[in-house]
C-alpha cells in the first residue's frame, strides 16, 4: 500500500463521517435547540407575521426536505448565510479560521514545548520531588476552568500588573491591521516590515497563548511521563543497560522510541482543541472561529452553528489524517515503510 | 584463579510498605559459586529462588529497591560490587554479556538489525562503521543466519523468535567476551528452535574460549549442556558440583526432590511433585532455609547448615550431607 492509496481511502471513509455529523448537527438544532424565529422577530410581530417568516425561511416544511436542500446547497459549496450577520456562512468561517488557527497553533507548540521536558524529566524518576510537583501543575491544568484561568490572568496581569494589553481584539486599535497573508496579524505585519504593528500583535498574542498553552501542556505532561516510564522500563532499554550503552546513547534510544506516541497524542489532542480554545477566545474577544461559533450557538443562528461544528469535524479528521500519514512513513512496523 | 568468583552474595529488596514501615526482602541469602574459562555453568531452581537475581547482581543492574548489602563478585580478580555505573559500563557488553529471554522485545523496534549490531561495537570501542560492518556480517554468518547481508537489513518486527535469539546471541558475543550470562535463552522458542539455538551457544563458547552460565528451569538442558551446575534455592546455593556428579549422586534433599520431579524419573521411580511454595523472603525461616519443606528434617537442621564436601569438588549446603 503506497501513502497515496491510505490516503484515498482514508478519505474515502471520511465522507459518510462527516455526513454523518452534517445530519446530526442539523437534526438536534432543529429539534432541540431554541425557536429560531422567535428571536429573529420583534416581541411585538403577530402570528401571521411569525408564520410568515418561518415560511420564507423555509422552516415550516418537513425536517428531511429540510436536510435535503442543505445537502445540496452544501455539496455546492454554500453553507447558507447567518442570520445574525447576512453574510455568507463560509466567508465568516474563512475570514475569521486564521485568528484561531495562531492561536491554538502557537499555544500548542508552547504547550509542547513546556510538557514533554516536564514529562521527561519526571519518568527519570517517578514519584520523585519533581515528578509530584509536575503532576500537581498538571492537575491544576486539567481541573481549573478555562475561562476562568483566562480571567485570573487578565486579572493579575492586565488589570493588576499592566503588563499586557486588554482584552480587544488581537491588535491596538491604534495600529493599522496589516494586509493579510497567512492570516496571523503577527506574521503578517513582519512580511510587512511593520514592526509597530508586530510589536502591538506580539503583545496581544501573549497572554492568551500563555493561558490556552497552560492548558495544552498539561494532558501533555501526563501522557509524556506515562510513555517515557514505559520505554524506560522496555525490555529493550534494559539490553541497552546490560550492553553497557552510554547513558546518553540510552536517552537518545528512549526519545526516539517515544517521539511516534507522543507526536500522535498531541496531534490527536490539536485535533480537539479547536473547539476548546472558543472560550479563550471569547475572554479576549479575539474574533476567532470560537468565539462567532459560540456566540452563533447562543443566539441559534441554524446556518453558522452547522457551518462551525462542520469546520470542527474537517479540521479533526485533516490532523487525524496527517497524524496518521506521519505516523505510516516513520514508523517501521506499519504497512507502508520499506 | 577462576574467571569468576561470587562469594557470600546477599541481595535485598528494601521497600516500605503503606504504614510507611521498612520491609526487606532477603532474596539472595549468601550465593556462593565460581565459573572457569572453558565451562558452562547451569543455575537452576524453583522461580523466585533468585536465579536471574544473580545474573543482575553480576551484571550490577539492579532495580531500584534492591541492593546488594554484602558479598563480593570477583570477574578476572576485578571487584564488581561497589563500581561506578560508569565503570561497569565498560566490562558489560563487552567482557562480560548477556542473552535475556524475551529476544524480539529486546531489540530496539526503531533500528535495522545491522545498525543494532553495529552499535553495540561502537559504544565500546572505536571501530570504524565499516569495519563494524564487515564484523557485523561475519558475526551472523557464525551463527548460522542464511543470507547475513540481507538480515543486517531487517526490521526486528519482521524475525522469528529463534531469529531474534540468534541476533542477540550475536549482538552479544561480538565485542568477544569472556563470560556470557543466557537467562533461559530458550524460554519462548519452540523445541526444535531450542535445541538448535543451544548447540549454537554450545559450540560458540567452547570454541571461542569463553565460559557461560546458563540459567534455567530444564534440566534437561543443564544435563545436556552444563558441565557443571549450581542448585539454587531460596537465594542460596543448595547443592553445587560436576553435572554428572550431581545428577548421579544428588545428596541435598531440595536437589533429590527436584530430580525426581522429572516426568521421566517420577515415572520410573514413582516419584512425586515438588511439593510446598517458596519461603517467605520477609521473615525467613532461621537455620536452614529448606528445613520447613524438608521430609529429612531434624532438630539439627534449626542452626545453620556447613557447606559439605561430599565428592570432588561437589559441595552440598546441609546438615545431613555427609551422612
Amino acid at each position: 500500500m503506497t501513502v497515496l492509496q491510505f490516503v484515498a481511502r482514508r478519505l474515502a471513509l471520511t465522507i459518510p463521517l462527516l455526513l454523518g455529523i452534517i445530519f446530526i448537527t442539523f437534526m438536534l438544532i432543529r429539534i432541540g435547540g431554541q425557536d429560531a424565529v422567535g428571536m429573529l422577530t420583534s416581541p411585538l410581530a403577530s402570528k401571521q407575521e411569525v408564520d410568515a417568516i418561518r415560511a420564507s425561511l423555509g422552516l415550516d416544511r418537513p425536517l428531511l426536505e429540510q436536510f435535503a436542500i442543505y445537502i445540496g446547497n452544501v455539496l455546492q459549496g454554500d453553507l447558507g448565510n447567518s442570520w445574525q450577520s447576512k453574510q455568507p456562512v463560509l466567508g465568516e468561517i474563512l475570514r475569521r479560521l486564521p485568528a484561531s488557527i495562531e492561536l491554538l497553533f502557537l499555544s500548542i507548540i508552547l504547550g509542547a514545548a513546556i510538557g514533554i521536558p516536564i514529562g521527561l524529566r519526571a519518568a527519570m524518576r517517578p514519584n520523585g520531588l519533581f515528578d509530584q510537583v509536575s503532576r500537581f501543575v498538571s492537575l491544576i491544568g486539567f481541573s481549573v476552568p478555562t475561562y476562568w484561568m483566562a480571567l485570573m490572568a487578565l486579572f493579575v496581569f492586565y488589570l493588576g500588573l499592566r503588563w499586557t494589553p486588554p482584552p480587544m481584539g488581537r491588535i491596538s486599535i491604534a495600529a493599522f491591521p496589516p494586509k493579510p497573508v497567512t492570516g496571523s496579524y503577527f506574521l503578517d505585519s513582519l512580511f510587512a516590515g511593520d514592526w509597530s504593528a508586530a510589536s502591538s500583535a506580539g503583545h496581544y498574542l501573549i497572554l492568551p497563548v500563555a493561558v490556552f498553552s497552560l492548558i495544552v501542556a498539561a494532558p501533555i505532561i501526563k501522557q509524556t511521563r506515562a510513555i517515557a516510564i514505559e520505554i524506560l522500563n522496555s525490555d529493550y532499554v534494559r539490553l541497552a543497560r546490560l550492553y553497557g550503552f552510554r547513558p546518553q546513547t540510552i536517552r537518545r534510544l528512549t526519545l526516539r522510541n517515544a517521539f511516534t506516541p507522543i507526536a500522535t497524542y498531541i496531534g490527536s489532542e490539536l485535533a480537539t482543541l479547536l473547539a476548546a480554545v472558543s472560550l479563550v477566545e471569547l475572554v479576549f474577544s479575539w474574533g476567532g472561529l470560537g468565539q462567532w461559533g459560540l456566540n452563533a450557538i447562543l443566539f441559534g443562528d441554524f446556518a453558522a452553528v452547522q457551518g462551525y461544528v462542520l469546520t470542527l469535524a474537517i479540521f479533526a479528521t485533516t490532523i487525524y489524517l496527517l497524524v496518521d500519514v506521519a505516523v505510516l512513513v516513520l514508523e517501521p512496523r506499519s504497512a507502508i515503510s520499506k | 584463579m577462576s574467571l569468576l568468583e561470587v562469594e557470600n552474595l546477599h541481595t535485598h529488596f528494601v521497600k516500605r510498605d503503606l504504614r510507611n514501615q521498612v520491609r526487606v526482602a532477603r532474596a539472595l541469602n549468601g550465593v556462593s559459586f565460581r565459573v572457569d574459562r572453558g565451562e558452562i555453568v547451569g543455575l537452576v531452581g524453583e522461580s523466585g529462588a533468585g536465579k536471574s537475581l544473580t545474573a543482575s547482581s553480576i551484571m550490577g543492574l539492579l532495580g531500584k529497591s534492591a541492593r546488594i548489602v554484602q558479598g563480593s563478585i570477583r570477574f578476572q580478580d576485578q571487584e564488581l560490587v561497589g563500581m561506578t555505573a560508569e565503570q561497569l559500563d565498560a566490562v558489560r557488553g563487552s567482557e562480560i554479556t548477556m542473552i535475556v529471554q524475551s529476544p524480539i522485545t529486546s531489540l530496539d523496534p526503531l533500528s535495522r538489525v545491522g545498525d543494532q549490531l553495529i552499535r553495540v561495537q561502537r559504544e565500546h570501542h572505536a571501530v570504524a562503521r565499516e569495519e563494524a560492518r564487515r564484523r557485523a556480517i561475519e558475526m551472523l554468518m557464525t551463527v548460522k543466519i542464511p543470507d547475513p547481508e540481507r538480515r543486517m537489513r531487517a526490521w526486528p518486527h519482521e524475525l522469528s523468535g529463534g531469529m531474534a535469539q540468534r541476533i542477540l546471541i550475536a549482538m552479544a558475543l561480538i565485542n568477544a567476551p569472556k563470560l556470557l550470562i543466557a537467562d533461559e535463552p530458550t524460554t519462548g522458542l519452540d523445541v526444535t528452535v531450542q535445541a538448535q539455538v543451544l548447540d549454537l551457544l554450545n559450540d560458540l563458547v567452547r570454541s571461542r574460549d569463553m565460559a557461560a552460565i546458563i540459567i534455567t528451569h530444564d534440566l534437561g538442558i543443564v544435563a545436556n549442556y552444563c558441565t557443571r551446575v549450581a542448585v539454587m534455592f531460596s537465594g542460596a546455593i543448595v547443592e553445587t558440583g560436576p553435572t554428572r556428579e550431581v545428577f548421579a549422586r544428588p545428596r541435598h534433599p531440595y536437589t533429590q526432590a527436584l530430580l525426581d520431579s522429572v516426568p521421566e524419573r517420577a515415572k520410573r521411580r514413582g516419584g512425586g511433585q515438588l511439593s510446598g511454595a517458596p519461603p517467605n523472603l520477609y521473615a525467613l525461616p532461621t537455620g536452614c532455609l529448606y528445613n520447613y519443606r524438608c521430609s529429612k528434617a531434624t532438630e539439627t537442621c534449626r542452626g545453620v547448615p556447613p557447606l559439605i564436601d561430599v565428592g570432588p569438588d561437589h559441595r552440598a549446603l546441609c546438615h545431613h550431607a555427609s551422612a
